[in-house]
């Protein structure tokens, strides 16, 4: 009943306009990975982001490709910044994951405010237009701004995956994600890794600025609204897995936007948090076929369920 | 001098919140932030028990208590199966969830709110009565607590929080402490809504939102977590503290942002140069840090 | 008591008594009406309450030029509310128990609402100017509107829609807040009692910024016409993505898309956009063209919602007229009294809106216009009376 045509321009234009959420959802599941932090602080980055370079691009005239480079760095750099002074002193100080949780979103909240205090509260996109051009392929409407976006989340992923998988500080990360302090012990150097992934979240963070900010305008409370699609796509992906919550990412895209179809679309809003209790509630470790298998199977839980944090 | 009256009704209110926000995570160590959805079960509650059957005032504000320490079980229950991280987004994932579901129902009002609570205090003197309603009340649920962690229970308590492990080896029964707490705390916020919603007689889905959470926290946060006091010194402090911004008469536009930026430096502060809160509390030392 | 000493006593008291009615005469000639006006001078809607409460100063300034009321000088109290109905409420709350204000202007539905309560128990008259609710109507003895609440354009826009541009089916899109759904409801029903089918009836998450299952869905529906229901934040997203799916019906909306933003965002996509606005444009009314210049010479610009600056230009001189109503009355300036004068001139001739006619049932009937975009303008389409 469902017309072959609609159908796939729903998943392709689902597809992309999921691509920025991916991005944001991958570099949240990256530090989760290796820094063991849920960092709520990435929307107060996320904020930071764009408005640098919306201010180097629409205040000082500088063209948007070395706007997207002035905002690359000071993303980075308040990431770096934020870890160095921040975490590491909560770190120190053996903290609760409370005490991490209250200051990674106070983060966010000051930065948001104090980018309210600079630009205003005015909804602003990168560019003044919001159109860009339109190519029919096979009856499904493919707009620029897509393949741009599908391309820029293939290339970054393809490079992270090269990265982590390929490259010796990849490797390192992953057996700090492991075990921090095993590898300190055999000499893998922990404050490189941990800076390293913030590196990589600041360039995943930005690019997904960019993105988002090309199609949408945004105010400063904006990321911290799109923060629980990442937080769920982490979880459903699983801890350590952040090409699971990349396709984590892209499934729950699809199927709020395929949902149209099954239920009236004021309930829309409420898929995300449907998602997030069955989560936590039977996946906690993430979905996988092995987890599925083992709840089918007659409800003998005898797992340890006392974990302090992670 | 109504301005200040007006203000001691919200002082009231808050130090109930954030005391009984306390109990739970200080206390209980349940690190669950959605204590305002409780305080919005309340209010919801209350205000519609109020329009509705024009119920008598303070049977509709224990109604709201009721339904805030029953449904409590709905987030407590899963929680005992996960902890730490887990348990703090399935918090926000509920109280944001309970919320969406507030704003597409439109029998509580939708997301333009409640409106038209009946007004059960007339008179010149309504904004003393409530003051005098509420902090009454907030001074009843701190000595509730007060009682409750001096008792017998408070031993059992403390010892819990302290080192669950052995706690259970022991024998105790570590759930039903944490259900109860959790219970406690929440009906104590649901009362909170109910004195909420009679005094502004509106309430809307975007006063509960992660926002408050912060707001919260950072009252027991600032105040000492873990302390009986600190919240209500914590609870004072953040209600007076934007209240005195607000007289500085900055240019507007820059105002609500500066009290914003101002607040949260204050809470990076305490954070790491007071981590005890104002009010600091000795019996954490053995977990290190706040 | 001794003579010297009485008369000193004299002295003093007459000096007293003349420093008191010295007091007294300054006091008098310092005495001002006062009203409050409780606008988001912060917040992501401040760029409009901004330019709203820069219209109502110049009123001010103007009636207070021209001599103000009886020689009396209007005093305007600004407090930010960042239409948020918390802070409006603390807002308010200051206005009405610290400057003692006995009537206040205020906008935004959700802020309307929340101070309703403070307005009746006070006894204070609350304006509400430019909130469009249908509610407002009901929140109590001391609440009116000055702008016609959301039945009036929305109607006026359906039902033209059917009759006059002949469209038979229509599909309707909106955004899940109290204003979506209220105003596409009655959009709704006012056309299909005209005769006509709605044939598409889709909310979209406020916080969406992808609407394709939606539009998708109004596409299959195939009508003759789409209205959109939403804010000027997600309106022009809307427009943009409907016709890049390839929709290319007509859009019409009400006046939240009557702003040059959207046409700048939209570029060719704008073109046939029908908006409504409920304040006379420049060929309507004669005062509207030197407003709109006055802004271009001292802002640069025109004003971030045309019509609503008109409303609020008006809003001082209402006051005004209140308070000349009490004075000739000889009444105390009590919330009470200049509700009585409300209910009593009922009928006001403003400077940039025209005429307003105060229902008993709190509501304003206004001519509702209708514009459209044409080569990048906004320009005349219609007037519904």
């Amino acid at each position: 009943m469902i017309d072959l045509s609609i159908l796939l321009q729903i998943v392709w234009t689902g597809l992309a306009a999921s691509s920025y959420a991916i991005l944001f959802a991958v570099a949240f599941a990256l530090v989760v990975k290796v820094v063991k932090v849920w960092n709520f602080a990435q929307a107060g980055v996320m904020a930071l982001s764009f408005y640098v370079m919306y201010a180097a691009h629409n205040k000082f005239a500088i063209p948007l490709l070395a706007s997207v480079g002035i905002g690359l760095a000071a993303t980075i750099s308040a990431n770096i910044f934020m870890d160095r002074y921040g975490l590491q002193t909560l770190r120190n100080r053996n903290s609760p994951s409370l005490t991490f949780f209250i200051f990674t979103l106070v983060v966010s909240e000051f930065l948001a405010y104090l980018l309210a205090m600079i630009f205003g509260t005015e909804p602003v996109a990168l560019k003044p237009s919001i159109m860009s051009g339109v190519n029919i392929v096979y009856g499904v409407v493919i707009s620029n701004w897509d393949i741009e976006a599908v391309c820029v989340t293939i290339g970054l992923l393809l490079v992270l995956y090269l990265f982590m998988y390929k490259t010796r500080d990849g490797q390192f990360m992953a057996a700090v994600a492991d075990n921090p302090e095993l590898s300190r012990f055999y000499g893998i150097n922990v404050t490189r890794a941990y800076v390293i992934t913030f590196v990589i979240a600041g360039v995943l963070v930005t690019a997904g600025m960019y993105l988002f900010g090309t199609k949408a305008s945004i105010i400063p409370n904006t990321p911290l609204q799109m923060m629980l699609f990442a937080v769920i796509a982490t979880l459903l992906g699983g801890m350590g897995r952040i090409f699971a919550a990349a396709l984590a990412a892209i499934t729950l895209s699809l199927i709020q936007g395929l949902s149209i179809f099954v239920i009236p679309s004021e309930w829309q809003g409420l898929i995300l948090y449907v998602f997030l209790f069955i989560t936590i509630l039977f996946f906690p470790q993430g979905v996988s076929l092995q987890k599925f298998k083992q709840l089918m199977a007659p409800l003998t839980i005898n797992k340890p369920l006392h974990k302090k944090g992670i | 001098m109504e301005y200040f009256i007006s203000l001691a009704v919200l002082l009231g209110i808050y130090i109930t919140l954030s005391s009984s926000f306390n109990l739970i995570i200080g206390y209980g160590g349940l690190v669950s932030i959605a204590h305002p959805i409780f305080f919005a079960l309340g209010a919801y509650t209350t205000g519609l028990m109020a329009i509705h059957f024009q119920t008598n005032p303070a049977l509709a504000v224990l109604a709201g208590g009721g339904v805030a320490f029953v449904s409590s079980a709905m987030l407590s229950l899963p929680s005992l199966r996960i902890s730490g991280d887990y348990l703090l987004i399935t918090s926000i994932g509920f109280q944001l969830g309970l919320l969406e579901v507030i704003k597409h129902v439109s029998f509580t009002g939708g997301a333009s709110g409640l409106g038209n609570i009946p007004n059960v205090v007339e008179g010149s003197s309504r904004s003393a009565v409530f003051a005098i309603i509420s902090c009454l009340i907030a001074a009843v649920v701190v000595w509730m607590i007060r009682w409750l962690l001096r008792g017998p229970y408070g031993r059992v308590i403390a010892a819990m929080r302290d080192d669950e492990l052995a706690f259970s080896a022991l024998g105790r029964n570590a759930m039903m402490i944490k259900l109860t707490l959790f219970a406690i705390g929440s009906g104590f916020a649901g009362i909170a809504g109910g004195i909420y919603a009679y005094y502004f007689q509106y309430i809307s889905p975007d006063q509960f939102e992660i926002l408050q959470s912060a707001m919260l926290l950072t009252m027991v946060v600032v105040g000492g977590m873990g302390s009986q006091w600190g919240p209500v010194v914590g609870a004072v402090l953040l209600l007076l503290l934007p209240q005195a911004i607000g007289f500085l008469n900055l240019p507007s536009s820059v105002m609500a942002p500066l009290q914003g930026v101002i607040f949260t430096t204050l809470v990076l502060a305490f954070l790491f140069w007071r981590p005890q809160g104002l009010i600091g509390s000795n019996q954490r030392q053995s977990e290190g840090g706040a | 008591m001794k003579p010297s000493n009485r008369r000193r006593m004299l002295a003093l008291s007459a000096l007293i008594m003349s420093a008191v009615f010295a007091n007294v005469a300054t006091a008098q000639s310092k005495e001002t009406l006062k009203f409050g006006l409780a606008m988001p001078l912060s917040g992501s809607q401040a760029l409009y309450g901004a330019d709203q409460v820069k219209a109502a100063q110049w009123a001010v300034a103007d009636i207070n030029a021209k001599g103000g009321v009886n020689g009396k000088q209007l005093e305007m109290i600004v407090v930010d509310t960042q239409a948020d109905p918390q802070l409006g409420i603390n807002a308010v709350k200051r206005l009405t128990s610290v400057d003692n204000v006995p009537v206040l202007i205020t906008a935004w539905s959700s802020v309307v609402k929340a101070v309703a309560p403070i307005a009746n128990r006070d006894k204070v008259l609350e304006l509400s100017v430019g909130a469009n609710s249908p509610d407002i109507a009901k929140l109590g003895d001391y609440v009116y509107t000055t702008f016609p609440l959301a039945e009036v354009d929305v109607s006026a826009l359906s039902k033209h829609t059917y009759t006059t541009l002949g469209k038979k089916t229509a599909a309707v899109l909106y955004i899940n807040n109290d204003s979506g759904v209220e105003g596409a409801a009655i959009y709704k029903g006012v056309f299909e009692k005209a005769g006509g089918k709605v044939v598409a009836y889709e909310a979209y998450d406020s916080k969406a910024t992808e609407f394709t299952g939606a539009l998708l869905k109004v596409k299959a529906s195939n009508p003759d016409i789409i209205h959109i229901q939403g804010l000027v934040a997600d309106l022009p997203q809307v427009i943009a993505q409907m016709r890049q799916l390839g929709l290319q019906q007509r859009v019409s909306t009400y006046s939240a898309g009557y702003n040059p933003k959207v046409i700048e965002q939209l570029g060719a996509a704008a073109e046939g956009l029908i908006v409504t606005s409920l304040a006379p444009g420049v060929s309507d009314n004669p005062n509207v063209e030197p407003f709109i210049n006055r802004w271009k010479e001292s802002e640069k610009r025109v004003p971030n919602g045309l019509p609503y600056t008109q409303y609020l230009y008006d809003g001082p001189y209402l006051v005004a007229e209140l308070y000349k109503w009490i004075e000739k009355n000889k009444l105390p300036a009590t919330g009470e009294n200049l509700r009585k004068a409300l209910i009593t001139v009922k009928n006001f001739e403003l400077p940039l809106t025209g005429g307003l006619s105060v229902g008993e049932d709190h509501r304003v009937n206004k001519p509702v216009y209708l514009l459209t975009v044409d080569k990048g303008q906004f320009v005349p389409l219609a007037t519904i009376k």
